[in-house]
């Protein structure tokens, strides 16, 4: 058997991957996160003093809190399983990212295991987050300092 | 049979969009009608808004605009540009024009409260809000 021979009969046997049925999936899964955040927002600003612009930061706090019991007992793994990219790409993807990591390398001490570990997947977020912050505003102050736009 | 039940439980949401009615409340406390009439007017002719809510205590003047939903981009704006109006129209005015969820909200309840003494603290403290950044 040739390496063709082998990729076409690799493809007939593998079962056709499911994609629309994933992208309802995903969709529909991270709609609910997303609608769990906007109630979360709702209730900071209806019973404390939080405002449209404020509630943000307490909002992501707590989605993350969330985020981190359900990585702690196990829940968000399968979460992840059923809607892939739905449960990844809100900030619980984030956390659940960092929390799993510091649980993971627990064993290995808390400044080689833990410390150094932490990061390891979120950190790239975190460097090209701030990375494509700094140039976005630095495209931001270049067009407001010509006139094009106001801050 | 499924499906056409989901459907159906579906149109309710995307009819309750199609109501395009705008109200506008206004709680009056220093009882100067023409510039209650006038405020009023000013927040109607705003196109992008769909509830306002104006609080006249003394001399300051708390406005809660909610944006329609589609044009929510232009929230910023629109405040600006309100409060601009209003401004040039009563310079002697302490205006703030918010499109906040908090201001709507709070003075939606403001309107039933009858101490004025309360109001007045309540806007006071509703400003200092507005103008919060972190």
């Amino acid at each position: 058997m040739d390496p063709q021979e082998y990729q076409q009969l690799e493809q007939q046997i593998t079962p056709p991957t499911p994609y629309v049925k994933n992208v309802l999936k995903a969709f529909l899964v991270g709609g609910i996160i997303c609608t769990i955040g906007q109630a979360i927002t709702y209730f900071f600003i209806i019973f404390f003093d939080f405002t449209d612009k404020t509630a943000g930061n307490a909002t992501v706090a707590t989605m993350v809190f969330i985020s981190m019991l359900l990585t702690g007992f196990g829940l968000y793994r399968k979460l992840g399983q059923f809607a892939g990219a739905g449960s990844a790409v809100p900030v619980t993807g984030f956390g659940n990212a960092v929390i799993s990591a510091a649980i993971e390398y627990r064993t290995e001490g808390l400044v080689l295991g833990v410390g150094s570990n932490m990061f390891k997947l979120a950190g790239s977020v975190i460097l090209f987050g701030v990375g494509s912050a700094f140039f976005i505003a630095l495209i931001k102050l270049i067009l407001v300092s010509v006139g094009v736009l106001e801050w | 049979m499924k499906k056409m039940a989901f459907t159906l439980f579906l149109i309710p949401f995307f009819l309750i969009g199609c109501s395009n009615e705008q109200t506008i409340q206004i709680l009056n406390e220093s009882g100067d009608e023409e510039k209650r009439a006038e405020v009023e007017e000013m927040i109607k002719n705003t196109e992008e808004v769909y509830t306002g809510t104006a609080i006249f205590v003394e001399d300051e003047l708390l406005v809660a605009i909610q944006v329609k939903p589609w044009l929510g981009f232009k929230e910023r704006k629109v405040e600006k540009r309100l409060q601009k109006e209003i401004e040039e129209k009563y310079p002697d005015l302490n205006v703030v024009v918010s499109t906040d969820y908090k201001m709507h909200w709070e003075t939606q309840k403001l309107l039933e409260e009858e101490d004025q003494k309360k109001v007045s603290e309540k806007v006071d403290k509703l400003k200092k809000l507005a103008k919060e950044e972190t």
